[in-house]
């Protein structure tokens, strides 16, 4: 692979006695799309404000093609920036808006309004190109907004959580708009947001942060089916973490006693003590559901408890041995034949290859 | 975004020129009135000093001290008098008032502000005087003439002409903020109306009482043009005073000392009311 | 509460305190267009003499032209500074923050006729007395607090974020300035302008202490009321009260339909 576009080189950022981002080791790829997601406090919009230039490092570099960024300033960066409150210049039209930057630049007139009603057209939005962007609606908004940064001609674009605003049908339809966006022009995206949905359905990379580190980097599959540790696992959902203690394993699996049993997962990368307590995650969708017991290699057997429909998807809540709480994640279609009254109990089964081993921190 | 030891002119050209501009033009000019308070005054020529021969004169002088006196009291008086004849209005508009209706009674009290208060001033002379307006509507009730110029009634009318709309209006938003949600549940638990003004309304709006009569005691006790053309200056009161020593005597040291203990009393009475204020209510910690 | 009858009462108690507030307004309109030289009821006969009086005074058309120079320019400065230090309280936090504020908004609690004093004390100190730009340099002072708190009020109301998305734009500190914070501010910039050219116009204590000869309109009023009863100063009083209100009604005017037009 080519030299990366950003590097950050055990970056830190503290606002007084709060450490927002701590000790970050990232690169970011030409061409990317990549979702930096978290809850809110986690470091990931101070992360996009430190590329735009409106916060300088504590410690560590940040560089962009090679040249060191700490102390440059905001407006001779071409990092454009699409804000969560948009930030449209509420005096101006949606034209002028878009033709600021050019105006920053010092393009000419003539051009200027020939490049802005371009995007305008590209975004569909030219019809209110000269109205005043205080009348447009939160998707006209929203394309202004993007087309205010793409006229620069960035080789990246920020994005801070803009369709936060937006109600759930133009969240999707933005993401499709997003993602088209991205595939033609080639340029990186980096994607601030708190909501797994944006995350996984758009990034080729999703970084995950809480309270200042990253906590893991990877693919949206990677992150949701082999979560890196408790607070991934915990944070993607869905997840079922189960903890107990290491009794021994070969390269083909680790055996952990639990208080449910003995299960088997997959042999992490860092081997493992038997003795040494341990956690490791079952997707909801990947286990099994019947009422004899199944011929995989985990199995365990829980007391319905609840569902809950969403769409054509149900979630079951069960309870295993010891309290132990289970998700059960699948298609109505699938539950056909089983009995579903509360108190039922159930088998329920997930293989190895399934179960990942969560590092501890 | 810059280093932290390198000089920000951007940051500067908005901060400095302020800066430099209220100490030159205000920070001096008090600064020096204080100075003058120690200069002497020879053959009608101040001459710089530092003798504390002023203050001894204004301070020993017992027509000083009934100036002091009595300004205290009237502007006092028609503070407390402004506050509570704002107060029905204001409780009308408050809680009887639509809020578009309420806005506009702000706004229809505000333009007094910028209209000529000593127009005012001379259009409240000819009302009030022996055969003015008033004077001549009560006569055909059959009443008077009532001597009101040149009374403390004049003065206090003059005073009001300057605070009453400013009382009327703070006191008005102050109740507007009033959560009313807390006002209906005393009147839900069988609080009696006058009851639930003593024990929910005033309680709650303390601050923003206590404030606006210090805003009403700020103007009256500073003003000159009240007592002198409604109240008719016999009994001066300390801008008077001031404004007689500084255009007629030339004493600007001895008017530099009644402007420093009018200072010091406003201090005073601004920080005990603000005090008053912000006092936490009994009980809380 | 006994609603009906209450609010009868109230809304009486109410339209009397209006009267009062309002009476020497009205009276002071409606004397200066009657023949009595001292005014009472019942009126004297309609009549425009003090109005034609006042316009054939050349004194008052000085005083006039002094009282239009002083309080545009006294608008003019009042706004820069207040806009500046806006601005500073807006973007900035920094130590003697405080002491910094306190230095622009202090000047309206301290009584007119004791900067009236320190003022003629100090300016004749410096030499600067008696002169037009001595009233200014007072005034300024004076109004330049009301000047900060409407344009404060108003980038209160602006998205933190614009003055930054102008950087990210490609916008030094000075273009986002030009292009972002002035735009935005424009309208209180202008109901500030209205609002302190009219305090500045209506301000006769501080005036008439600094000013030596340069009598603006309020000083004339002073004096013509300290001769006599003379019905020219309600004709004056009129006219001055026109001036400020239309700033006045021009300042809310702008201020509050910007606001309702950025909002909608």
């Amino acid at each position: 692979m080519t030299e990366p576009l950003v590097t950050f080189r055990n970056v830190e950022k503290r606002f007084g006695d709060f450490v927002a981002v701590r000790n970050m080791v990232l690169d970011i790829h030409e061409g990317e799309f990549l979702a930096i997601m978290g809850s809110s406090g986690c470091g990931k919009t101070t992360t996009l404000r430190m590329l735009a230039g409106l916060e300088a490092p504590t410690a560590g570099e940040i560089r962009m093609a090679g040249r060191l960024m700490n102390d440059v300033k905001p407006h001779e960066r071409d990092t454009p920036l699409v804000w969560q409150s948009l930030a449209l210049f509420p005096f101006l039209t949606a034209r002028e808006n878009v033709e600021f930057g050019l105006k920053m630049r010092g393009v000419g007139a003539a051009e200027r309004k020939r490049r802005a009603l371009d995007w305008l057209d590209r975004m569909q939005i030219a019809d209110f190109a000269e109205r005043n962007v205080a009348t447009l609606s939160g998707g006209q908004k929203q394309r202004v907004a993007l087309a205010r940064s793409l006229v620069m001609e960035p080789k990246m674009l920020l994005l801070d959580e803009p369709l936060s605003a937006l109600d759930a049908n133009l969240v999707i339809r933005m993401q499709g708009v997003l993602t088209k966006l991205q595939k033609e022009l080639g340029i990186t995206f980096v994607y601030v947001t708190h909501s797994q949905s944006e995350a996984f359905a758009m990034a080729d990379r999703v970084v995950i942060m809480s309270q200042g580190d990253i906590a893991q980097v990877g693919s949206p599959k990677d992150i949701y089916r082999t979560p890196a540790n408790r607070f991934v696992a915990e944070f993607v959902g869905r997840n079922n973490i189960l903890s107990g203690k290491v009794l021994g394993g070969d390269a083909k699996g680790m055996q952990i006693a639990t208080p449910q049993g003995t299960f088997t997962a997959q042999t992490p990368q860092t081997p493992l003590a038997p003795g040494q307590s341990v956690s490791f995650a079952v997707s909801a969708d990947l286990l099994t559901l019947s009422e004899t017991a199944p011929d995989t290699v985990n199995k365990a057997q829980a007391t319905l408890i609840s569902e809950e429909f969403i769409g054509s998807l149900v979630t079951l809540f069960l309870e295993g041995a010891d309290g132990m709480e289970f998700k059960v994640q699948m298609q109505e279609r699938a539950l056909m034949d089983l009995d579903l009254s509360p108190g039922t109990t159930l088998w329920l089964g997930w293989d190895a290859a399934n179960a990942s081993i969560l590092s501890e921190g | 975004m810059s280093t932290k030891h390198k000089i920000d002119l951007y940051a500067l050209t908005w901060r400095l020129p302020i800066i430099l501009w209220q100490l030159i033009f205000f920070v001096g000019p008090v600064v020096f009135m204080i100075a003058i308070s120690f200069f002497v005054v020879k053959n009608y020529r101040m001459t710089e000093a530092f003798e504390f021969v002023n203050w001894q004169r204004m301070l020993t002088r017992g027509y000083f001290w009934d100036s002091y006196w009595y300004t205290l009291f009237i502007a006092s008086l028609s503070a407390a008098i402004a506050m509570m004849l704002a107060f029905p209005a204001a409780w009308a508009l408050a809680f009887r008032a639509s809020e578009n209706l309420r806005r506009w009674a702000v706004f229809l009290l505000i333009i007094p502000f910028f209209t000529s208060y000593l127009v005012r001033t001379f259009s409240w002379y000819v009302i009030l005087a022996e055969s003015g307006v008033l004077n001549a509507m009560l006569g055909y009730v059959g009443l008077g003439p009532f001597k009101m110029l040149n009374t403390h009634f004049g003065t206090v009318v003059g005073y009001l002409t300057l605070t009453l709309p400013l009382a009327v209006i703070l006191q008005t938003v102050t109740m507007a903020n009033i959560d009313k949600t807390l006002v209906e549940a005393a009147r839900n638990l069988g609080c009696k109306p006058l009851s639930t003004i003593w024990r929910v309304v005033l309680p709650l709006s303390k601050t923003g009482f206590v404030v606006t009569a210090l805003f009403c005691f700020i103007l009256a006790f500073g003003d000159f043009v009240a007592p002198f053309y409604l109240g008719g200056s016999q009994e001066p009161t300390l801008p008077i005073l001031i404004l007689d020593t500084t255009k007629s005597g030339q004493q600007w040291p001895r008017a530099a000392v009644v402007a420093i203990m009018m200072m010091l009393t406003l201090f005073a009475v601004a920080f005990t009311a603000i005090m008053l204020a912000y006092r936490k209510p009994k009980g809380a910690r | 509460m006994h609603g009906r009858g209450l609010n009868i009462i109230l809304g009486v108690y109410v339209a009397l305190i209006f009267t009062f507030v309002f009476a020497p307004i009205f009276f002071s309109l409606v004397f200066s267009f009657n023949s009595q030289r001292f005014p009472t009821i019942p009126l004297g006969e309609f009549s425009t003499e003090w109005y034609a009086k006042i316009l054939s005074d050349p004194d008052i058309w000085q005083a006039v032209r002094n009282s239009v120079i002083v309080s545009t320019t006294t608008a003019i400065l009042a706004t820069t500074l207040g806009f500046c230090t806006a601005y500073t309280d807006f973007r900035y936090n920094f130590r003697f923050k405080g002491p910094y504020l306190a230095l622009i908004l202090l000047p309206p609690t301290i009584p007119l006729i004791i900067m009236a004093l320190a003022m003629l004390a100090w300016l004749s100190r410096l030499g600067l007395s008696g002169q037009l730009w001595s009233i200014i340099m007072a005034h300024s002072v004076l109004t330049a607090p009301f000047a900060m708190a409407i344009i404060r009020l108003r980038l209160h109301q602006m998205d933190p974020d614009l003055e930054a998305a102008a950087w990210n734009l490609g916008g030094t500190e000075w273009q986002a300035m030009r292009h972002v914070i002035v735009p935005f501010c424009m309208p209180a910039i202008i109901s500030s302008l209205c609002l302190t050219a009219a305090v500045s116009f209506d301000e006769f204590a501080v005036a008439w202490f600094v000013s030596g000869l340069n009598k603006t309109v309020p000083i004339v009023i002073l004096e013509i009321v300290q001769g006599n009863i003379d019905p020219q100063v309600n004709a004056i009083g009129t006219f001055v009260f026109l001036t400020s209100i239309s700033l006045v009604v021009a300042a809310q005017v702008i201020f509050i339909s910007r606001q309702i037009k950025s909002h909608s």
